[in-house]
């Protein structure tokens, strides 16, 4: 116990001695959720649109109104905006430059035809390129035009579909990406912080004088985590309250229970960096392997922003081992929702076995670069 | 020749790191092609929950076509109604639709002769991902409207109007087209800016710097001594990721391929001279790396990659205007998808330039007064 605490005083002595980086580690949540937590979303609320209107009758103008006064579509009249030259090489260029997002082209004798009881089409070209806003174009699109018909004919509304939105009732994309943002700094944090202990020594040569003094290989490792889950535990905290009073984002759950958690997140978290630290030959080294193994596998499998029930089955498989994604879903359910604790008691165990094996792993691996030594 | 040993003595200290070899050509490649099959945006399977309660005919059509759809998973269907909190509060599914007969016979749509009768339908949906529930809900809605207007046209009714849409650059709406070019910006940014921010910081700490001080080299020829060999990796890890891009992904590659390399040097130049800065000021390797992965993650979730630019609010656009990445996550995007040629993305290249010259002459500020002092 005694020796413990040797290494605990040891390791907090080495954070405090170097302020500018203890600085670093707790500004730096604040700024990203701070940035981020503005600039991250989907939101889609002026979609650049051109039209052209080759037919310019009554019927043609109320089609360009109803898109007009939709706010997903910001209009552009492009014959009226660009009397001199020809719409389709405007509409063209604008696409490419991508000043517009689509086109809408009606046809000449559109207005007579709809008089006459004839069929007229409505051509539309949409730029592709981020397949998922144009999707959303599209669905607006059909939205407006599917309106415009059903009222030209008189339909009354044939099919009453009512949609309720749980949870996040004004579907602020804040709710979805700052607990998202929590999980990924978090870890990312944690495995940063520790990453670069054993490291250090490694690089400096003082590793030798841990090596050959009577400590335990268990102890040393131990020792070397305890005092960052004090910082970690204090950012995470902070990160939380920041995410509740800044963004306003509800906690709507048991706030003791989330605590614990997020501490046994980031206990995984600091597991992890301690493991690569232990591997690492040079602190470089170790910090591109914590970045290598936290923040691109918690952005991209964890559902931060790619939902992972539409990847392919084997990377569903590998998101497994991937501690975020039982943290978002933690976060998530608890934090917004209000889920209790007993809905992810399989979550919170699947955590608690991650930092159980790699706090192992990172002591067997100590171990046996000390025997390696001597 | 004095430059070149320095360059030669940079690429040995990186590549006898043996552990380190791996992660540096191998572990992109793997970053590349899984981000290459997550980055679907694509909402598919949307997994949901079906209650159906009405006994209407065209009930059981509707959900067979859903059923059908790969666009939702249908996880279960109950004939009675039931608490949904529960399997919403889990995440088990992501919407519950509940199908039931209209009550009121005054209801037009409810009339014995009114041949287009329709069960009311409700979706209870799980918020919290607005992206996904705002996509899944226009999915719905159009599989319920096709429905309606196939049964119209049955009917005889013409809809007068029909919309024909064209989509350019990316007809089939495949989303690793858009992403896939721009993780090769990605792969240019992160192992370059690692690599330098420690470069100089480290000889700091191990006092090997008075030693290249000393040398007859000029602090010019240290500076780009540093910077050329990460300039290389940096390329060499571009070329990669063209080659993943376009041999794995197969995707076209329209336009001039020479533009993007060009654009990559100056995007390099800029990056580099940023993250020497780093490495100058920074008083610990500690200290570089951690400014390092600040910058980095503030560059790639600023650059556009992920999340439109046009959502970051107007007092935070400033921070998109300097970041280097935006300019060239576009400009590699219009060669890809748009086949465009310069005269379209001359201003980013310009903007990257301008960027870059400002990022020089600043880090080479430093860097000398680093010496002199």
């Amino acid at each position: 116990m005694k020796r413990l605490r040797a290494v605990i005083v040891k390791e907090f002595a080495h954070i405090l001695r170097d302020p500018a980086s203890l600085s670093i580690i707790f500004l730096m949540p604040l700024l990203m959720m701070f940035v981020f937590g503005y600039s991250i979303n989907y939101d889609l609320n002026s979609i650049e649109t051109g039209l052209i209107d080759y037919d310019g009758g009554e019927a043609a103008g109320e089609l360009g109104r109803s898109f007009a006064n939709n706010h997903y579509f910001k209009v552009r009249n492009l014959r009226k905006e660009f009397p001199n030259e020809s719409a389709p090489e405007v509409g063209e260029r604008l696409l490419k430059q991508g000043a517009l997002k689509m086109v809408i082209i009606i046809p000449r004798d559109f207005s007579k035809n709809l008089k006459l009881g004839r069929k007229s089409d409505v051509g539309i070209i949409i730029d592709g390129s981020d397949s998922n806003v144009a999707n959303l174009v599209h669905q607006y699109n059909e939205m407006v035009i599917f309106n415009f018909v059903t009222e030209l004919k008189g339909i009354d509304e044939l099919i009453k579909i009512k949609t309720k939105i749980y949870f996040n009732p004004e579907v602020k994309s804040a709710f979805f990406f700052i607990p998202g943002l929590v999980a990924i700094l978090l870890v990312m944090i944690s495995a940063i912080l520790t990453s670069l202990s054993v490291s250090r020594e490694k690089e400096s040569g003082s590793i030798d004088l841990i090596f050959i003094s009577p400590l335990k290989s268990s102890e040393i490792i131990i020792g070397k985590t305890i005092p960052y889950v004090f910082v970690a535990f204090a950012v995470g905290a902070m990160t939380l309250l920041f995410a509740r009073f800044w963004f306003g984002v509800p906690i709507r759950g048991n706030l003791f229970a989330l605590l614990v958690l997020s501490l046994i997140y980031m206990v995984a978290g600091l597991a992890m960096g301690i493991l690569i630290s232990t591997v690492a030959p040079s602190q470089q080294a170790a910090m591109f392997m914590a970045l290598l193994s936290t923040m691109l596998p918690s952005i991209m499998l964890s559902g931060f922003i790619f939902p992972i029930d539409a990847m392919p089955k084997p990377l569903q498989v590998i998101s497994h081992i991937v501690p975020a994604r039982y943290y978002l879903k933690i976060i998530r359910g608890m934090a917004v929702k209000g889920a209790g604790l007993e809905h992810f008691i399989k979550e919170a165990g699947a955590l608690v076995i991650f930092a159980a094996v790699l706090m192992t792993a990172a002591t067997i691996k100590f171990s046996r670069n000390r025997k390696r030594a001597k | 020749m004095r430059l070149f040993y320095l360059v030669k003595k940079e690429l040995i200290e990186i590549f006898r790191q043996k552990e380190l070899l791996p992660l540096l050509f191998i572990a992109p490649m793997i970053q590349i092609i899984i981000l290459g099959y997550v980055v679907t945006t694509d909402i598919e399977r949307v997994p949901v929950n079906i209650i159906n309660l009405s006994v209407n005919k065209a009930t059981n059509r509707i959900i067979n076509r859903i059923e059908k759809s790969p666009l939702f998973d249908v996880k279960n269907i109950y004939f009675t109604n039931r608490d949904n909190m529960d399997v919403l509060k889990r995440s088990a599914v992501a919407a519950v639709i509940l199908f039931r007969d209209p009550f009121s016979n005054t209801d037009v749509r409810n009339k014995r002769d009114n041949p287009l009768k329709y069960p009311e339908i409700r979706i209870l949906m799980d918020g919290i991902d607005s992206n996904t529930s705002s996509i899944a809900a226009g999915y719905f809605n159009g599989i319920i409207k096709k429905f309606i207007l196939a049964d119209m046209e049955k009917l005889g009714v013409v809809l007068p109007v029909e919309n024909k849409t064209v989509i350019r650059f990316n007809p089939e709406l495949k989303s690793i087209n858009y992403m896939g070019p721009g993780i090769v910006a990605l792969l240019l940014t992160i192992l370059t800016l690692f690599l330098t921010s420690v470069s100089i910081v480290r000889e700091k700490e191990q006092q090997t710097m008075d030693t290249l001080l000393i040398s007859r080299l000029t602090p010019v020829e240290i500076y780009i001594g540093k910077a050329m060999p990460m300039a290389i990796i940096g390329l060499i890890h571009m070329c990669i990721g063209v080659a993943v891009v376009v041999l794995w992904f197969k995707i076209p590659v329209r336009g001039n391929l020479l533009y993007l390399f060009i654009a990559a040097v100056v995007f390099l130049a800029a990056l580099l001279s940023y993250s020497l800065m780093i490495s100058t000021i920074a008083a610990t390797q500690q200290q570089g790396l951690f400014f390092a992965w600040f910058s980095m993650v503030t560059f790639i979730l600023l650059s556009g990659l992920f999340t439109p630019t046009e959502n970051v609010p107007q007092a935070l656009q400033f921070l998109v205007k300097i970041n280097p990445l935006v300019y060239l996550v576009k400009i590699i995007r219009e060669i890809f998808l748009k086949g465009n040629g310069i005269e379209y993305f001359y201003k980013d290249l310009l903007a990257l330039a301008g960027i870059a010259v400002v990022a020089i002459s600043l880090s080479l500020m430093n860097f000398k007064r680093f010496i002199s002092g």
